[in-house]
Order: C-alpha cells, then sequence, then structure tokens
C-alpha cells in the first residue's frame, strides 16, 4: 500500500502533464456552438449569427422595461432584470452544465457545476444562483470555466461508484454525459470510496444511494412540488446523505418524477429496473388518458411492448411532472387483455369466434329489440371517434340513450363552459383564493394539484374545502362536508364568503363527482349564486371551474352523448358497453343482451354475452379533451393485442353488418364528421374556451339534498381497467393508501 | 489497356449517337418543378407506402436528461406499429418497411424541411404543435425571503 502511494504520487506530476493537452480543449463539445465563438472572439462587433434560446424557449418578460442586456460569450441577448446569470446564457442558446440545478424547483447552488468566468470577476461565479447583472460579460468557455468544471467533476466522481454498466441510468445520465466533457481520463483519488445503505422509498423507486451527488433536487421536488416533507438531508461532509429521517415510504402520488429529476442513478424506476436500456427504446409522443388532465407522455416502447412512460413538457398542462398512475400504469396494458372476439355459451362459458360471427350475432340481437330497448354506454377512456361513431350507430338504430358513465343520469351538455375548467390548468396560478366544492384535486387530477400547490406557495393563496375528509399537501381550510355550507356562503353567512369577495381571482372548483347527484342542479345553481356574489366571473377572469374525472368526460359531453331518458337502464333489453366497467347493471332486466366492447377484461366483461376486443390508448390514434378543454389527440405506439380492433373500427363494421352502414370508413372521414358535430375537438393542442357563460341557464327549481359529499375517488392507483389490470397499481394501493 | 480504353471511348461515341436525340436537355431546364408524391413514385418505392399518414413532430426534452444536444431536431413518425415478436428467436419482426426509418433514418432541420419532404414523398402530414418551456425570472434570493409565520400544524 504505503509502496503503492509513492508510486503512484511519483507519477501523478507526468499524469497530470500528459493531460494538460486534455485541458486546453474547448469545453463545448458542440462543433457549431465552437465555430460561433471562435467568431465572437475574431470580431468583437454582434455580427453573429441569431442563436435561439436552449429548446426553443420563450421568455416571459414581467415588464418589458425591465430588460437588461447581458453579453453572453460575446453574443448580446436581452433578458429580464432578476434572471439569473444560467437563464441568460440559456436565453443566448448556450447550455450550461449543471447537476443541482432545476428550471421548475428552487435554486439550490450546491453542486458548483455551472461555473462560468465573468469580466472582472476574480473567481468562476456559479451562474445558476448569480443575477445577472446589465452589461455583465459572461464567458462560458474560457480555459478557467473548464477548469473549474473539471475541478468540480473530478469530486463529484470521487466518491461516485463506477457502476455504469449496471446502472440503470446509464445512457441518460446526466453525470455520465458531462463527465464524458469534462471528466479526467483517470482519476487521482487512491482512498476508499464511501458507500451509504439504501433506502426504502415503497414500490416505485428504487434507491442505489452510493450514487447519489447530494444535488438535493429529489429533496427539494418533494417539499416543494409534490408538497410532502419526507425527503432530506442528514450528515455533513462525506457522511452527508438523502434519506426520509425515519424509515418511511415515499406517500405522494408524484413520487416518480424524482426518478426523472434525480441527474444520477441513485433514484430510479423500480419496475422498470433492468428491463431495458434507454437506447433501445422507441419514444412515441402521445396523451395520457388516466385522468382528465390529458398530461403528455412518451411511451417507450421496445418491439412490441411498453417498456415505459415519461413526461413530456407542456406549460399548460403538466409542466414537466406526471401522476405516478400515468408513469407505472403501463404493466396493466399487458395484463388481462381482451384478444379475441367472444361468445358466451349455454354453459355460461365465453367461446372465441371469429370476428364475422360476432358481429353478425350482435347486429342479429340489436334488430330484434325494440329501438327504445336500445341503449349504449362509453367508458371513461373512450376517445371522441368511437364515441361520435357509437352514438351516430345507436341513433340510426333509432335509439337516443347513449351517454358517457360518469356523467351522470342527466348531464348538462347544453353550457360548454358548464363542464369544462375555464380558468385553465396554467390559469390556476393567477388565483388567490380556491374554494374546491366537493372534489379531492389530489386524487382526482393530481396536475391540477400540483397547480394549487404551486398557487399556494408562491402567493400564499386560501383554499376552502367542502367535502368529506381528505388530506391536503397544502394549507387547507376544511369549511364543511355537505352542501350546506356551500348554501352559507351563498347567503354571505359564512366566514369564506369575505375570503372569495375580496379575493382579486378567487377560483371556484366543483368536482365531476357532483354530477352523480340528484341535486346537481341545485347545488350547480347555489355555485353560480356564490360566483355571482363574489364577482368570479368577470370579462377578464373566468373562476368558475368543474373538475372532471374521466379522459372521455369532455369530449362526450362536447359531442352530445346526453340520455334520452334517465333510467332507461331499468327496461333495456340491448346494452352496448364500449369500455364502460363502473355502470351500475342491478337494476338491468335479467334476458338484457349485453355487448362488451373493450382491451381489458374487467367488470363489464361480467355480464357480457358477446365481447369485443379493442385497442387500448397507446395503440390507437385517438381524440381525447382533457378537463380544460385542450383537444389532443394520442398516437400508436404499440400494435394491439391479439385481434384487437380500434373501437370505431367496430362500430363502422358492425354499423354495416347490421345494414346501417355509417358513411365514414377512414379517420379523416370519421373526423371530419366530428366537425360538425364539435369543431372543437378537430383543434388539436389548442384550448378552446367556452363561449357562452352561465347566465344563460334555466331557473333551477330543484331542493337542496343536504347529504354529505361523496368522495369520488375511492382508490387513486386504481380507477379505470388499465390500473386495476396493473401489477404495480396494486403494490402501491397496498403499500401506499393509508388503511 | 489503351486497347480496352479506346474500346470503351468507341462505345460511349455510339451511345452518345443514339440517346442524345431522345434524351432530355439537362442543362437547360435544371430546376424541375417536383410534382407532390413524384419522388417516391421515381425511387421505386411501392404503391402502399407512397399514401401514408405521418406525423411531423420534434421531439421533446428527455425529463431524465438535462443536456440540449439533441433538441430543434424534426422528425417524422410513420405510426407503424405492424410488428410482432417473432416466435423463433423473440426478436421483434415488422412488416413495414418504414418502421425503423422515422425514428433513426430522418433528422431535419425545420419544420419546413420535414413538410417540403413528406409532400415530395406524397404522404398525408400532420404536425404537432412543439412545446417550449417558458423561462421565468428565477433568484437565489428567493429561499431566504420572508414568507409570513411559519405553519402552526406541525407539519
Amino acid at each position: 500500500m504505503g509502496l503503492g502511494l509513492i508510486a503512484s504520487r511519483a507519477i501523478r506530476p507526468v499524469n497530470f502533464f500528459s493531460s494538460s493537452r486534455f485541458l486546453l480543449r474547448t469545453i463545448v463539445s458542440k462543433p457549431e456552438l465552437q465555430s460561433s465563438a471562435a467568431a465572437a472572439d475574431a470580431s468583437p462587433e454582434p455580427d453573429l449569427p441569431p442563436r435561439t434560446p436552449v429548446g426553443g424557449a420563450r421568455v416571459h418578460f414581467t415588464n418589458p422595461e425591465d430588460a437588461i442586456e447581458v453579453f453572453v460569450d460575446g453574443y448580446p441577448v436581452k433578458i429580464p432584470k432578476g434572471m439569473t446569470v444560467l437563464q441568460a446564457c440559456e436565453v443566448a442558446g448556450v447550455d450550461i452544465p449543471r447537476f443541482c440545478y432545476h428550471s421548475r424547483l428552487s435554486i439550490a447552488g450546491n453542486c458548483r457545476m455551472c461555473l462560468v468566468e465573468v469580466e472582472k470577476s476574480p473567481k468562476p461565479v456559479a451562474s445558476c444562483a448569480m443575477p445577472a447583472l446589465p452589461g455583465m460579460k459572461i464567458k462560458t468557455d474560457t480555459p478557467v470555466a473548464k477548469k473549474a468544471r473539471e475541478g468540480v467533476m473530478e469530486f463529484l466522481l470521487m466518491n461516485h461508484p463506477l457502476d455504469c454498466p449496471i446502472c440503470d441510468q446509464g445512457g441518460e445520465c446526466d453525470l455520465q454525459d458531462q463527465s464524458m466533457a469534462f471528466g479526467s481520463d483517470r482519476g487521482r483519488f487512491t482512498e476508499m470510496k464511501r458507500s451509504v445503505v439504501d433506502k426504502n422509498l415503497g414500490p416505485l423507486v428504487k434507491t442505489v444511494m452510493t450514487r447519489c451527488i447530494q444535488c438535493t433536487r429529489c429533496v427539494r421536488f418533494a417539499s416543494e412540488v409534490a408538497g410532502v416533507q419526507d425527503l432530506g438531508i442528514l450528515g455533513r461532509g462525506s457522511g452527508e446523505e438523502i434519506g426520509t429521517y425515519v424509515e418511511k415510504l415515499m406517500t405522494s402520488e408524484l413520487s416518480g418524477n424524482v426518478i426523472d429529476i434525480c441527474p444520477v442513478g441513485a433514484l430510479t424506476s423500480k419496475p422498470f429496473a433492468f428491463k431495458a436500456r434507454n437506447w433501445e427504446l422507441k419514444g412515441t409522443e402521445t396523451i395520457d388518458v388516466t385522468d382528465a388532465v390529458g398530461s403528455n407522455i412518451r411511451i417507450d416502447s421496445r418491439g412490441p411492448e411498453v417498456m415505459r412512460i415519461l413526461p413530456r413538457l407542456n406549460e399548460d398542462i403538466n409542466e414537466e411532472w406526471i401522476s405516478d398512475k400515468t408513469r407505472f400504469c403501463y404493466d396493466g396494458l399487458k395484463r388481462q387483455r381482451l384478444n379475441d372476439p367472444m361468445i358466451r355459451g349455454a354453459d355460461g362459458r365465453f367461446k372465441v369466434v371469429s370476428w364475422r360471427d360476432a358481429l353478425a350475432i350482435v347486429a342479429e340481437v340489436a334488430h330484434q329489440v325494440k329501438p327504445e330497448e336500445i341503449i349504449g354506454i362509453a367508458g371513461k377512456l373512450s376517445d371522441a371517434e368511437s364515441m361520435m361513431a357509437l352514438k351516430d350507430f345507436l341513433n340510426r338504430m333509432g335509439s337516443n340513450n347513449v351517454w358517457c358513465e360518469g356523467t351522470g343520469t342527466q348531464p348538462n351538455a347544453d353550457l360548454r363552459s358548464g363542464y369544462i375548467m375555464n380558468t385553465s390548468i396554467s390559469g390556476l396560478e393567477k388565483a388567490d383564493v380556491f374554494l374546491l366544492v366537493g372534489t379531492q384535486p389530489r386524487v382526482e387530477a393530481v396536475m391540477v394539484n400540483a397547480r394549487i400547490h404551486k398557487t399556494v406557495r408562491a402567493n400564499n393563496a386560501k383554499v376552502g374545502y367542502i367535502g368529506p375528509e381528505t388530506d391536503f399537501n397544502y394549507d387547507c381550510q376544511h369549511l364543511g362536508t355537505g352542501p350546506n355550507t356551500l348554501k352559507e356562503i351563498a347567503e354571505g353567512r359564512h366566514p369564506f364568503f369575505s375570503a372569495i369577495s375580496n379575493a382579486k381571482n378567487p377560483v371556484i372548483i366543483v368536482g365531476a363527482g357532483v354530477f352523480e347527484r340528484e341535486d346537481k342542479d341545485a347545488i350547480f345553481s347555489v355555485v353560480e349564486t356564490i360566483a355571482k356574489k363574489g364577482n368570479v366571473v368577470r370579462p377578464d377572469w373566468n373562476g368558475l371551474n368543474v373538475l372532471l374525472l374521466n379522459a372521455a368526460q369532455a369530449a362526450a359531453l362536447d359531442l352530445g352523448l346526453v340520455p334520452e331518458s334517465s333510467n332507461s337502464i331499468d327496461s333495456a333489453k340491448f346494452v352496448y358497453l364500449m369500455g364502460a366497467d363502473e355502470v351500475n347493471l342491478d337494476k338491468l332486466p335479467d334476458d338484457a343482451f349485453i355487448v362488451y366492447q373493450g382491451h381489458h377484461g374487467d367488470r363489464g366483461v361480467y355480464r357480457a354475452n358477446v365481447i369485443l376486443p379493442a385497442s387500448a390508448f397507446s395503440e390507437k390514434e385517438g381524440t381525447y379533451e382533457n378537463t380544460e378543454g385542450c383537444a389532443q389527440q394520442t398516437l400508436p405506439a404499440v400494435p394491439t393485442v391479439g385481434d384487437a380492433r380500434d373501437d370505431w373500427k367496430t362500430i363502422r363494421a358492425l354499423s354495416e353488418v347490421a345494414g346501417m352502414r355509417l358513411p365514414y370508413d377512414t379517420l379523416g372521414g370519421i373526423r371530419s364528421r366530428m366537425r360538425m358535430v364539435a369543431p372543437n375537438l378537430l383543434q388539436v393542442d389548442e384550448r378552446e374556451p367556452a363561449t357562452f357563460g352561465h347566465s344563460l341557464k334555466p331557473e333551477v327549481t330543484q331542493k337542496l339534498n343536504p347529504a354529505r359529499f361523496k368522495s369520488a375517488v375511492e382508490n387513486f392507483y386504481m380507477t379505470d381497467a388499465i390500473t386495476r389490470a396493473s401489477k404495480i397499481m396494486a403494490q402501491c394501493s397496498a403499500s401506499l393508501l393509508k388503511k | 489497356m489503351a486497347h480496352a480504353l479506346q474500346r470503351i471511348w468507341n462505345h460511349g461515341r455510339a451511345m452518345r449517337a443514339t440517346v442524345c436525340p431522345l434524351s432530355r436537355p439537362f442543362s437547360s431546364d435544371a430546376l424541375v418543378q417536383l410534382q407532390p408524391g413524384e419522388i417516391g413514385k421515381v425511387s421505386g418505392i411501392p404503391e402502399e407506402h407512397l399514401r401514408r399518414r405521418v406525423v411531423i413532430y420534434s421531439p421533446a426534452r428527455t425529463a431524465t436528461q438535462q443536456g440540449s444536444g439533441k433538441l430543434g431536431k424534426w422528425k417524422i413518425n410513420f405510426m407503424s406499429t405492424q410488428k410482432w415478436e417473432n416466435p423463433l428467436m423473440g426478436w421483434t419482426s415488422t412488416g413495414d418497411p418504414y418502421a425503423n426509418v422515422g425514428d433513426a433514418g430522418f433528422n431535419f432541420d425545420s419544420e419546413v424541411a420535414a413538410k417540403e419532404f413528406a409532400e415530395r414523398h406524397g404522404w398525408e402530414y400532420v404536425v404537432k404543435k412543439h412545446n417550449t418551456p417558458l423561462l421565468k425570472v428565477k433568484s437565489y434570493a428567493e429561499n431566504f425571503k420572508w414568507k409570513g409565520l411559519p405553519k402552526t400544524d406541525g407539519n
């Protein structure tokens, strides 16, 4: 050992000299940036090609007069006053290496990787924490900056294990990437590397804490975005560890995001562990359907299999986060799938038949019953195309009893403002008072809850909640459990009324669970009274919102999937369930014929007579409208299972077999039919606000029922056919839900 | 050697004499306007692949990484799901010649370039909106700002 040390010390200067050539290399590895930087050095005049901000970022100027000009590598940029040096570099199109800095978290400034040189500053500065000052000359690719970063990198790699080949982050690791640019080709560290005991954070997040570089992004994420104080840092120096203080699971519905923000492989996905490498995966940018938010996701697939789901940036909807349900429901896509058309025989067992036979039987039975005995129910994961086809088909059969589950028996589909989130999800950030009526956003729409949490943190917004006892991850005033409290507020007798009327931008959010109540019209009219008295709806601000539960709801109401009579189930003889699993079929006559068309053998199958397999959201192109009224389209990532077909194609084929041919046979055809009914569904990726307000509503004569509000979601992790089939979600509900 | 060259020369002269009157003089109309879908037809692509529905998009930044090197590219997604696990080896088979083209083969610098390419090949395309981040003012001093009294619920 002693000899070895002496030997290594003797050799070290030699190594240092041999790597000095390495030090002189310019630090930016992109050739185009290098050349432009070289041009900047040659001519100080701003005769430079225009640079675009990193990732096409837009810059938010709160006050256009507060713009200052700084120079990044000689290139002048205009930025708002108060931005950091790192952000200025980003606007100038220069990507600064970083570990602890994350654009959506507070600034920690502890990794020191983002060091840059600033003219007239004696030392390199940590660009993430340094505010940019007017006229500052920032140099990002000088030998000083490079050497500083190399020094930081050497310290980071000192205690970092050399297990990239067995690390799940390998290939998408910031530390790996940046050590390619700033790491030395050999280590000078001869002592032992430290090791840290792994923590158990639950069934979703795998920890290898030895790999941790203490960037504290996960700690900041947990307290700032997820709103749980579970994670923290313990110890100092080389004894510093990230942990949960006591043995505790991370009980947040956003916990999966720490996997993404971890710049190294310390926090990785437990279900995805050792399943695939990221360069083997094919990404498909699509939309999530497990709740009504429509988070933007990327489905990573390998061959015919979905391997994982990652969030995709959308500032208006989910920022950069997704809920655990969205992220980990994918294993449900492989289990309990229906892959062949089946008919229930006389012995009660299902028999596999051909599509031709199955459709012939369905068409025959549909013609045997009276038109008013036919009903169709769309499921919570249905896309707009298939709901359009279902409605058109049943209308041609003479029935108008078509609805979407979860919208109640008498949905109000006339005024669009009565069922969408009028404030828009990003608009919630401007609010200062929230009144949540019968909704628990934490389980119903996690991303909406994250926005509310963000608002509460940022401008101390006040939150009042009416509904059953529940957990909130922000300060919330529990006002009451039933509509009586609502009435008190409407009559101005409740102290919260003054909070609403004094607020600048008050927001009322009514949960879609209210739709299932008998007295929903009365509740909505009381809410509208509060809105009127509290000045919630103004020309410049619409704070009256409905938070929907399911991905299909908004589109279903837009397309007018409203049942003709509210008790049509009692007399139905032919029921077409298009993925509907949560309909109460107890009142259905025993001799009713049930067709279940869907992708999972879930609750709806128990009574079905015929099963028609369909494709899941990851396998089809479909339009979904989210709760704020923004239509988005899914794209197919993987092939369908077995003999399954897209929902609308099955209905189109059935209509032909039944002799009622629907006039469209392409996706373009059905979309142009949708354009006639609801043109906003074709405005993809754009939020279409409601045009008419609540003032057009007729007078309500219903009496308010004092019964308490019920919680709409019993188990956050299992809300639909896909998540109920998922093993990971089952583990989550077993270990994370409070008993 | 010289003999062989002589033979080729003669052959070339004979060819030119026969071909030239028929061939188009390429130099005079170099700027030929391409019809939509013409490139596909000329390059011998089968009929069923000349009319495909494709999606043009710019890949979002990977959530797991902060680097921006792969950003700003435009890609074409062929929505190819015609693939299956081969029962012999468990490898993925595909019935679609474009299955791996979109992901691996195409990289366009701009949306316009991708659109032009799709037009020339006669593909029916949809362009997906590219979501960009919004930079807001952040400051380190925010950490130490007075935010009212601490919460009392012992959380």
